[in-house]
């Protein structure tokens, strides 16, 4: 089951390599709609933790347990992102999260061909507050690192 | 051709109703079993949000559909997909890959039993006038909706008023090509009188069709979206002329289903889509005279 919220709690937390030091962290996203995304259509702006934001270039995006650069996911038209499924977003950021409480957002959204106005955020060409065809939400939470 | 057992008008409900409560505290029996409460017979599906595995279910998936259609006594009405025309990064999508979309939704909306699908094309301005080359893909997918007994719908949504140009371009083309396969969904969104609700954004006016608007279109439609933003305690919509429309549809021997499709605000709170589902389908009984 999901959670209601954009933002997952489950599956926050932080990713170690083998050495055993964080080199980053994961949170779940979900689309709060009804159709899921073909990886091509879907737009992200950023992850936001405690005010620094992490852009694609720091992320990438695991869908049906396979991992995606951002780039990688530009043509994957037959790709879907299904609805009833949180996308992890996995963000470098070395050490990690500090234990303890954060405030997590995310902005992300997907192409809406049918929509002649954006109903969010991000425009079709990522471009904030633009007039563009892409449905995006912001969502903000406040979550634990344990 | 209907998409009805016997003649008259028929109930039933889209998914689009509950969509954000899917997978968090409702599942698609739970629906069914809601429906099947109210007698409300006639499923819309979002395919895309409802079928597990879309646009390739397992076999396992689609038998358990069969089995709850059987269970709950539901009639798969519409299957609502898209026609995606901004796919890709800079460019729109040609006649061949609309063409594959559209038919892999005509054969798997025909083997799930719909009759009808609401078939979302790739718009290109604000009034949601169609991709231009929507005519060659849609006449190239006739013959697949005539073989697999499907009629293509796109929906006629507000802004778009009944008598604008794309529908008389649409019913153009239904008589050129003389295809019962194509026809409207008129969503009761464009008899809206009061914005309240339902979230308009700045700048766009809300111009409603008149309820008379609907009759010369009425042999093409197959099933409505009967839209609501507000069902009041006296369990009447306090923003579309219900009465007057339907009293329309019943009086040109209109024979179809009319889906329930809220789309007011609070669509995160259970109690309140099931309140106001459970309102509407009070007010289409008593207007319908079950």
């Amino acid at each position: 089951m999901l959670e209601y919220e954009g933002v997952q709690y489950k599956g926050f937390r932080n990713i170690y390599n083998e050495e055993g030091e964080a080199t980053g962290f994961q949170v779940g996203i979900r689309m709060i709609g009804y159709r899921g995304a073909w990886l091509s259509e879907f737009r992200f702006g950023y992850i936001e933790v405690d005010g620094e934001k992490f852009l694609a270039d720091r992320c990438t995006f695991v869908v049906s347990g396979v991992e995606y650069t951002y780039e990688e996911t530009f043509n994957l038209g037959r790709v879907k992102w299904p609805l009833n499924e949180a996308m992890i977003v996995r963000v470098q950021k070395p050490g990690g999260l500090a234990q303890g409480s954060h405030t997590v957002s995310a902005l992300y959204g997907q192409v809406a061909s049918y929509v002649p106005f954006g109903s969010g955020e991000l425009d079709i060409n990522q471009k904030p507050g633009g007039h563009g065809h892409s449905e995006s939400f912001g969502y903000t939470r406040e979550m634990i690192i344990v | 051709m209907s998409t009805s057992q016997k003649p008259g008008i028929h109930r039933g409900v889209s998914t689009y109703c509950w969509y954000p409560l899917y997978n968090v505290n409702m599942t698609l029996e739970d629906s069914f079993e809601i429906m099947k409460d109210m007698g409300a017979h006639g499923l819309e599906i979002l395919a895309d949000g409802i079928i597990e595995g879309y646009p390739y279910p397992s076999k396992e998936w689609l038998n358990k559909w069969f089995s709850l259609c059987d269970r709950y006594e539901i009639v798969p009405v519409e299957y609502g997909h898209w026609v995606e025309s901004k796919l890709y990064r800079g460019r729109e999508l040609n006649v061949e890959e609309s063409l594959e979309q559209l038919i892999h939704d005509i054969k798997l909306a025909s083997y799930m039993g719909f009759t009808c699908m609401r078939t979302k094309l790739g718009v290109i301005d604000d009034k949601l006038t169609p991709t231009k080359i929507w005519r060659d893909f849609i006449r190239r997918a006739l013959p697949y909706a005539e073989k697999y007994n499907v009629v293509m719908q796109p929906e006629i949504h507000w802004p778009t008023r009944l008598t604008d140009q794309m529908i008389l371009d649409y019913v153009e083309f239904i008589e050129k090509e003389q295809t019962q396969y194509f026809g409207f969904n008129i969503d009761f969104g464009v008899f809206t009188t009061d914005a309240t609700g339902m979230g308009m954004p700045p700048g766009m006016e809300l111009n409603p069709s008149k309820p008379e608007d609907i009759i010369p279109l009425l042999p093409y439609v197959h099933c409505c979206h009967a839209k609501y933003y507000n069902m009041d305690e006296n369990f009447e919509e306090t923003t579309i002329p219900y009465r007057e429309v339907v009293q329309i549809m019943k009086d040109h021997n209109w024979n179809g289903y009319l889906l329930s499709e809220y789309e007011g605000p609070h669509k995160e709170d259970y109690n309140h889509c099931m309140t106001q589902v459970k309102r509407h389908h009070v007010m289409l009984k008593r207007i319908l005279g079950e």
